[in-house]
């Protein structure tokens, strides 16, 4: 995944073959990250913790419905991913590589949660946990040329 | 945090001002960002620029903190306002959390 083009409005990017195969396929994974993953405080000290923590938990729901919703419009946009010799080419306005960063970050926390949240990468890879690291590195992949890209232009 | 390229960093060179409470009534929040092995090293300081408006060099400072020390002490905040902060940061699926300060 190369950038190929930025203007301000918009960054273009080239996909290779397998790439072009491989982001719509990690993207469909969204949402990943469970949603008892998020927690608002550790202690528990603060008021109304219930309350606070189910206005949290709700905010977090809408949005990732609106990212899924998002995820598959993206994903069936034709002029998103325009077909090229090479394999394709993405664009983006810099606030939506800015959203696809984030979409791609639940991924790889996502599947890091359901490896078991290990410090280092699984000793072993096997047929029930490889789906799922290959997942979390595809999409810290995409994520980091996505980021570069941003950068780049800041 | 798992790691990307390691910033430059100068201790002492970056001031960090956690907003005091405004009123002495109030007790303060805090909104601490815990360290984890996914989240990469530059995407932790990207997020921290977007969420707090912070310059990159300030950004990285606490994300070395988080990725050395375990956490970091983003700011301190009204309870309103700590909240707001701990959503943003959920939202980019950092481990964040508040606490009231003590």
């Amino acid at each position: 995944m190369k950038r190929i083009k930025a203007t301000k409005s918009k960054l273009v990017f080239e996909l290779g073959q397998r790439e072009k195969r491989s982001l719509p396929q990690i993207l469909k994974l969204y949402p990943c990250v469970p949603a008892a993953h998020h927690v608002l405080s550790k202690s528990g000290r603060v008021p109304d913790l219930a309350a606070s923590q189910e206005l949290l938990d709700e905010a977090l729901a809408e949005q990732r419905a609106e990212n899924r919703k998002q995820v598959e419009a993206l994903l069936a946009d034709p002029r998103r991913f325009g077909h090229t010799e090479m394999g394709a080419r993405l664009s983006l306005s810099p606030a939506e590589a800015e959203w696809l960063m984030q979409v791609l970050n639940d991924i790889r926390v996502g599947s890091w949660v359901i490896l078991g949240s290990p410090d280092k990468k699984p000793a072993e890879l096997t047929a029930a946990n490889a789906a799922h690291f290959l997942a979390m590195e595809m999409a810290g992949y995409f994520q980091m040329q996505l980021l570069e890209a941003v950068e780049r232009e800041t | 945090m798992a790691e990307t390229a390691a910033p430059q960093h100068q201790p002492g060179i970056v001031q960090t001002t956690e907003d005091k409470p405004k009123s002495g009534l109030e007790p303060g929040y805090v909104v601490i960002c815990w360290n984890d092995p996914v989240n990469f090293m530059d995407y932790v300081t990207h997020v921290f620029q977007v969420v707090f408006g912070w310059p990159r060099k300030k950004a990285e400072f606490h994300m070395l903190q988080v990725h050395e020390q375990g956490k970091s002490l983003l700011t301190r905040e009204s309870l309103e306002k700590a909240e707001h902060y701990v959503h943003q940061l959920q939202k980019y699926t950092l481990h964040a959390t508040m606490e009231r300060d003590e």
